[in-house]
């Protein structure tokens, strides 16, 4: 076979242009835009929030599509076709520096979104994503809108929900810091709240609990749990204040299951997320140690009522008295 | 006052020098977005350097700006010499020049505030696409007047490459931006991805791979002073990888709901794409056969011998990681990241400047300032690619296997800390690099011997 210069250059454009009918023409004569069961359209202020998404390179860290193997946010939903209808461009991204934002929508209220574009080390401390302050009020909350409208209907849902609960939570948190506790323990499940803490404050526990705390917590609630974290100024109701805790000890005994409970499901309507995704079970039980000693001055680690200990746990003292006991030694 | 665009040869020692000016802005770019991956607030709150809009400009300049234009300068020089006559036309190719650069610096002074698709490898807006298609299209009817005019009969296999690789622009490139959707440059729904993803490839696959492979098929038998091993196997490689190569886009959206059908044909071709590589590979290696120490002893000969063992650690990498169940933990992750850049800057980047600095006498009359520097300039790039190569895998995997066992993406972050850190003090060796080339490239057109006409012919005919 002899290389002349009417074979390569025909040569070349047959096989590639077959090759391309093949790959883009036939999806593009079959392929039919059928929306899928959450799909609705968007509203201008959330098409302007996804131009801001394209043009600001949001889709090199973030994707927007689901994968089957996937345990993250949004995992309760794998992508399908008809989620797309009418995007232009359906950025679906190639990188997950950040999570996947496809079901973005309404897992976090307004006001969180907006500490977290303006320092996104505000609600997330341990982040990589650019500081977005410079995009200004007007930009910041198109963009807002845009990521709260992730996953659509579905979305809408989970927005209602929050918005939803915010109105009691902002009416207890204007009652006072003590009706505000008082709000938010009623809304722990019964069975929760005179669950002490199954696992020893340990020294280790402690490092462990302090270590999840700055990697979590530290930029809402502050270095010394006071609430009063850089993303406090942005946060309506503003995050809990953890030493107002200590006078209201259910049975002035028990804290640890409200903390599991709250740390774990999150108190929707408020700054607070759900941090089960990313925290098993240990973690939450020692974070919430290190906010008891930390913070409260107590723990109720390992008092009545508790069953046999783990085979590793060591002998273990809870040295901690309970309010107004002081020097009272309480638990085995 | 512009009659220099009419002196032989000056377009394509414009398209070498402009290279290596970009390799040294997008290296720059590069670092910054590294830096930004360890410490996000490091020039925190500065619109025209947060992350989303530097990384855009950082790969779009290193794929269009270093690696397209250096070897498309090396093209203009080498087609010409292999058909044994001029270049049809001096001044055309220097307004393809134009439009090709002005579509290269619309990334830098467009993406920085955000002037951009957004869509990636497609990025460029609407006229900077019209402005990059014009370049290909002068180039194409300046390249096929050249054959026209040409006094050797036959065509030799660098040839075809170079040609083919800006007929397949013409037609990949607009398709896959979308260019009769100018405001977005997008198709709506999801049918975009596919879109996207055929250029997504076929920009590493139909205009890098065959400008590298033009290029490397120049020089290694020059240097080698043998005859090409095969023009069979030449053959072969070729239609092979135009058959191939544009079917398998689908593996970069493999887990996202596209057809199924499109997907097993991007795995069985991407699968296959082992068949035209090894061919080639296997083709340069056999001519370089018993030349081993003329290759490597060669400053130049030895970076564009780097540049094929990259390529081929590149493709028995890339489909290997188009299996759909090993994609599960290499995909969306810096394992990606990793081979992007061994096949960017190893396969396509280490052959450019191999040609360049082979060519770069040839263009421009005069002995390469320093062959020392060329030399130093391989092994920093060498050092920090290497580098760059395993950590990045290594950071992908773990984040792919924490995230298949159930850890959250933000939980897996302290975990790739220090190989963020690792990857952006590798990435001073390639900047560092790429200065020190574009230092080596000014010394040698200010300082560098004028070769004498005897010895020009010499070097000429060593083909």
């Amino acid at each position: 076979m002899k290389m002349t210069p009417a074979l390569l250059i025909i040569g070349a454009l047959l096989v590639f242009w077959a090759s391309a009918f093949i790959i883009v023409g036939i999806p593009a004569l079959t392929m039919k835009e059928t929306p899928s069961e959450i799909w609705r359209p968007m509203t201008a202020e959330e098409e302007a929030g996804h131009k801001l998404y394209v043009r600001n390179g949001c889709s090199y860290c973030h994707s927007l599509f689901i994968r089957i193997n996937d345990w993250d946010i949004g995992a309760e939903r794998i992508a399908k076709s008809g989620d797309y209808v009418g995007q232009e461009p359906a950025i679906l991204g190639s990188e997950r520096t950040g999570p996947d934002l496809s079901q973005e929508g309404g897992e976090h209220p307004d006001d969180w979104h907006l500490a977290h574009f303006v320092n996104p080390r505000f609600t997330s401390p341990i982040s990589l994503m650019p500081s977005w302050e410079f995009l200004g009020p007007v930009e910041i909350r198109q963009l807002t809108a845009y990521v709260q409208a992730l996953g659509l209907k579905a979305a809408d849902a989970r927005v209602a929900r929050q918005q939803h609960w915010k109105a009691p939570a902002v009416a207890a948190y204007a009652g006072g810091l003590d009706a505000n506790v008082e709000w938010l323990h009623s809304q722990v499940p019964e069975v929760w709240r005179r669950m002490p803490n199954p696992y020893p404050a340990t020294e280790a526990s402690l490092q462990r609990g302090k270590r999840i705390y700055q990697e979590f917590c530290i930029n809402c609630h502050g270095p010394v749990g006071d609430g009063k974290g850089p993303a406090f100024r942005y946060m309506n109701p503003p995050p809990l204040n953890f030493t107002t805790l200590r006078r209201h000890l259910v049975e002035n005994r028990y804290i640890g299951g409200i903390f599991y409970y709250q740390i774990m499901n999150g108190i929707t309507g408020t700054g607070m997320p759900y941090f089960k995704k990313h925290l098993e079970s240990e973690k939450i039980w020692d974070l919430a140690n290190y906010l008891g000693v930390s913070f409260v001055g107590y723990t109720d680690a390992n008092i009545e009522p508790r069953g046999i200990d783990a085979s590793y746990e060591e002998p273990w003292q809870n040295r901690y008295p309970q309010p107004g006991q002081e020097g009272a030694v309480t638990g085995k | 006052m512009f009659s220099f665009v009419k002196k032989p040869q000056s377009a394509a020692l414009a398209f070498l020098i402009a290279g290596a000016v970009w390799f040294v802005v997008g290296a720059l770019y590069g670092m910054v977005s590294a830096i930004h991956l360890v410490a996000p607030e490091f020039f925190s709150n500065i619109p025209f350097l947060v992350f989303g809009r530097e990384r855009p400009i950082h790969v779009n300049t290193m794929l269009y700006g270093f690696t397209g234009t250096m070897l498309t300068g090396c093209g203009l020089y080498y087609l010409p010499a292999l058909l044994r006559t001029r270049l049809y036309s001096e001044p055309l190719a220097w307004l393809s020049f134009l439009f090709w650069n002005l579509t290269v610096a619309s990334g830098p002074l467009g993406f920085s505030f955000a002037y951009t698709q957004g869509r990636e490898y497609n990025e460029y807006i609407w006229i900077a696409d019209i402005s990059l298609i014009l370049a290909v299209v002068l180039l194409i009817y300046n390249l096929i007047m050249t054959i026209v005019q040409r006094t050797e009969q036959q065509l030799y296999v660098s040839v075809w490459y170079f040609v083919a690789s800006f007929l397949w622009t013409a037609g990949n490139y607009p398709i896959s931006n979308v260019v009769w959707h100018p405001s977005t440059g997008a198709m709506p729904g999801l049918i975009d991805s596919i879109f996207l993803w055929f250029w997504g490839h076929n920009l590493p696959g139909l205009l890098i791979t065959p400008l590298a492979t033009g290029a490397a098929y120049f020089v290694i038998p020059r240097i080698t002073r043998t005859p090409l091993n095969s023009h069979t196997l030449s053959l072969a490689g070729f239609w092979f990888l135009v058959a191939l190569y544009t079917h398998i886009g689908g593996h970069h959206v493999l887990q996202s709901p596209i057809p199924n059908w499109l997907k097993t044909v991007s795995v069985v071709d991407s699968i296959a794409m082992v068949v035209p590589v090894s061919i080639v590979v296997l083709n340069l290696w056999m001519t370089a056969r018993q030349e081993g120490r003329r290759v490597w002893g060669d400053p130049a000969g030895r970076l564009v011998m780097g540049g094929i063992v990259w390529y081929l650690i590149t493709c028995i990498q890339g489909p290997l990681q188009s299996l759909p169940y090993l994609q599960r933990v290499t995909h969306f992750n810096n394992w990606t990241v990793g081979h992007a850049h061994i096949a960017m800057l190893g396969f396509g980047g280490y052959i450019a400047l191999g040609a360049m600095w082979h060519i770069l006498p040839l263009v421009s009359g005069r002995e390469i300032y320093s062959q020392r520097l060329v030399s130093l300039q391989f092994g920093l790039i060498t050092f920090g690619l290497t580098a760059f190569f395993l950590v990045l895998t290594t950071a992908g995997l773990i984040q792919g296997s924490a995230w298949n066992n159930g850890e959250t993406v933000y939980r897996v972050l302290p975990e790739i800390a220090p190989f963020m850190i690792s990857r952006a003090a590798s990435g001073i060796f390639i900047l560092t690099g790429s200065l020190i080339g574009l230092y080596n490239l000014y010394l040698t057109l200010r300082q560098g011997r004028e070769l004498q006409p005897v010895e020009l012919l010499r070097a000429e005919d060593a083909s």
